[in-house]
């Protein structure tokens, strides 16, 4: 099991001041699966009731002479800890503009993993190495991780990300991300309960709901990507509940209940500063899906070597 | 939807403005308000213990539209916590927002709803409840021909009374005519004593009426609630408060806060921000009952 790659500068500037910080809210620790094309981080994709979050990158979006293998078709996970990767990653940046002053390009920062004896340990402990190379000197930080997965475990985790694949029919396309992630900050000391619907039309309602107060926002005509429709003349001037129940009743929308804790990690992905976010409601509300688009920088055109997504567990109701 | 026959429908352009004169009665987590609606206004009111009332004064002109069609006075409780998480969520930083509030809905409830964006709503219903009649009577009236009363900055206030956490449990004011002076003075786990001083603190000490020496005491959690959540803006503003001692002890503390819209387009033809647009916070406490006498 062998891996060794090389992290470029615009991996490093995407991983240190974008990613990083939002994988770091949405959870301590996170898996880290290596393929022969693919670096994918994962959250609770194997322990049920979190928000899941998965950030995919083909290879050449971080790496350079990236190479990997193992006998699991080349795969390896393991567990990491996402704040003591970001760690490692932002000091071996100081490190790098430290003594790089001349910007050679000679000053790379490789990446690998090793097992090594560490102090008080008789069993060598896997780590994953961050080895930055100045003009005269060279930094080597170890990022302690799990063991990497089994065969199993890791057959385990393939087919649970293979399962959050799936794509909700309507996308809706939230504009103001800020705005919405303000208002669900203070929602939440209201009640801890969010149904959310989503609906054909392009609507987006959110609503907490308690035994002493009602408290709902509706956002209406946003773009919506895959299954459309146009909404009725008569709705148009109904009041917010009366008009996402009556979709739901046509079929028009669907409806889940989420905690609105969950919610609200969900948004701190604008961290990653994502071009554009979309909502949407998995077939039969199985989870709320947000998705987070990347543009190739200078354009408006898809960056398909990022992808992030979340998936919101559905709150029996 | 605001049907006619609502009693009163009014609209708020500075939400902050309201959340901040709301929460400067707040001082604990569950507290029931009761809300008192005429044509001149809405009045908040909250108790405790029988012991402390505090008012919240909010007059028609603060809000740009103000339908009154009620008969009797309508009058119910809310919690005021909910009340104002809930404003706090129609208040967006750079965005300024116009609230409608409408009472009763259809079940009693109040009706709020955001209405000056098209494609996007913010609502809220907060179920209302019968409220408790009013524990004991807080009518404040003047010892002799005035109440004894002074005016202090808020920010002196706040600190003076935030220090006398220290000594804690009761503290003692006092008024006296020569040289005119106001004493804060706690005794508990150790003395201390904040002195106020007319002739060398007038900036701080802005007016003092006081014609013969009164001394009180009053607990100090009472005390600390009337200063826990003053708006930042009232120490911005640089605004004063003013304290008066009545009839048996009763003291009474007035604060002002700013409730106008910070957006240049309120400012009218006069050049200044209208003055009408203040909100007026008023908190009674009782004395301790520390002679027979009292009461």
């Amino acid at each position: 099991m062998k891996f060794k790659a090389f992290l470029t500068e615009s991996g490093v500037g995407l991983l240190e001041r974008r990613f990083l910080p939002a994988l770091d809210k949405m959870g301590k620790v996170c898996h880290l699966l290596l393929t022969r094309d693919h670096a994918i981080f994962l959250h609770n994709l194997l322990n049920g009731d979190g928000v899941q979050s998965i950030a995919q990158f083909c290879k050449e979006a971080l790496f350079d002479d990236y190479r990997i293998s193992s006998q699991n078709e080349d795969k390896i996970a393991f567990v990491i800890d996402v704040s003591l990767l970001h760690r490692a990653v932002r000091s071996s940046v100081s490190i790098c503009s430290e003594f790089g002053g001349g910007g050679a390009p000679t000053d790379r920062l490789q990446i690998k993993l090793v097992k090594k004896l560490s102090p008080n340990c008789t069993q060598p402990m896997p780590f994953l190495t961050f080895e930055t190379k100045g003009y005269k000197s060279a930094v080597i930080q170890d990022v302690p991780i799990s063991k990497p997965l089994s065969r199993a475990q890791l057959l385990e985790l393939q087919a649970a990300l293979n399962m959050a694949q799936d794509l909700p029919q309507t996308l809706v396309q939230v504009p103001n991300l800020n705005q919405l992630q303000n208002f669900v900050d203070r929602m939440k000391h209201v009640g801890d309960l969010l149904n959310v619907s989503i609906s054909k039309y392009g609507d987006l309602h959110l609503q907490i709901s308690t035994t002493l107060i009602t408290l709902g926002a509706e956002f209406r005509k946003m773009l919506v990507i895959g299954d459309k429709a146009q909404e009725p003349l008569e709705d148009q001037n109904l009041s917010a509940q009366t008009r996402s129940q009556r979709a739901i009743l046509r079929g028009d929308a669907l409806s889940v209940q989420v905690s609105v804790r969950h919610f609200s990690k969900s948004l701190q992905c604008h961290l990653a500063k994502p071009d554009c976010t979309f909502y949407g409601i998995a077939p039969q509300g199985v989870c709320l899906t947000v998705i987070f688009q990347f543009f190739i920088p200078g354009t408006r055109q898809t960056d398909k070597s990022i992808s992030l997504h979340c998936r919101l567990p559905v709150l029996d109701p | 939807m605001s049907s006619p026959a609502a009693d009163l429908v009014f609209q708020v352009d500075n939400v902050q403005g309201m959340v901040d004169a709301l929460s400067a009665v707040r001082w604990k987590r569950h507290q029931d308000a009761v809300l008192e609606l005429s044509e001149h206004g809405v009045v908040l009111i909250v108790e405790e213990t029988g012991c402390l009332q505090a008012k919240v004064y909010l007059q028609k002109e603060l809000f740009i539209k103000y339908e009154y069609n009620a008969e009797v006075r309508p009058r119910f409780g809310v919690s005021l916590g909910l009340l104002v998480d809930c404003l706090n969520t129609f208040s967006v930083p750079g965005h300024p927002t116009v609230v409608e509030i409408t009472y009763p809905g259809p079940d009693m409830e109040l009706l709020l709803k955001s209405v000056d964006s098209a494609d996007s709503c913010i609502y809220a219903e907060i179920r209302t409840r019968i409220p408790e009649t009013v524990s004991w009577d807080y009518n404040f009236e003047p010892a002799g021909t005035k109440p004894h009363s002074f005016t202090v900055k808020s920010a002196a206030l706040k600190e003076a009374i935030d220090d006398l956490e220290w000594p804690g449990s009761s503290i003692q004011i006092i008024l006296k005519p020569v040289p005119p002076s106001v004493t804060f003075r706690g005794e508990g786990h150790g003395d201390l004593q904040i002195d106020f001083l007319y002739y060398a603190n007038t900036d701080l000490l802005t007016a003092f009426h006081c014609d013969q020496q009164v001394s009180y005491r009053y607990k100090y959690k009472f005390l600390r609630a009337t200063t826990s959540n003053i708006p930042s803006s009232v120490i911005k503003d640089n605004r004063g408060s003013k304290l008066s001692i009545g009839r048996g002890g009763m003291l009474k503390v007035q604060h002002l806060v700013s409730v106008a819209r910070p957006s240049p387009s309120h400012i009218d033809s006069a050049g200044y921000q209208q003055p009408c647009r203040i909100a007026y916070i008023e908190f009674f406490v009782k004395p301790e009952e520390d002679d027979a006498t009292n009461g």
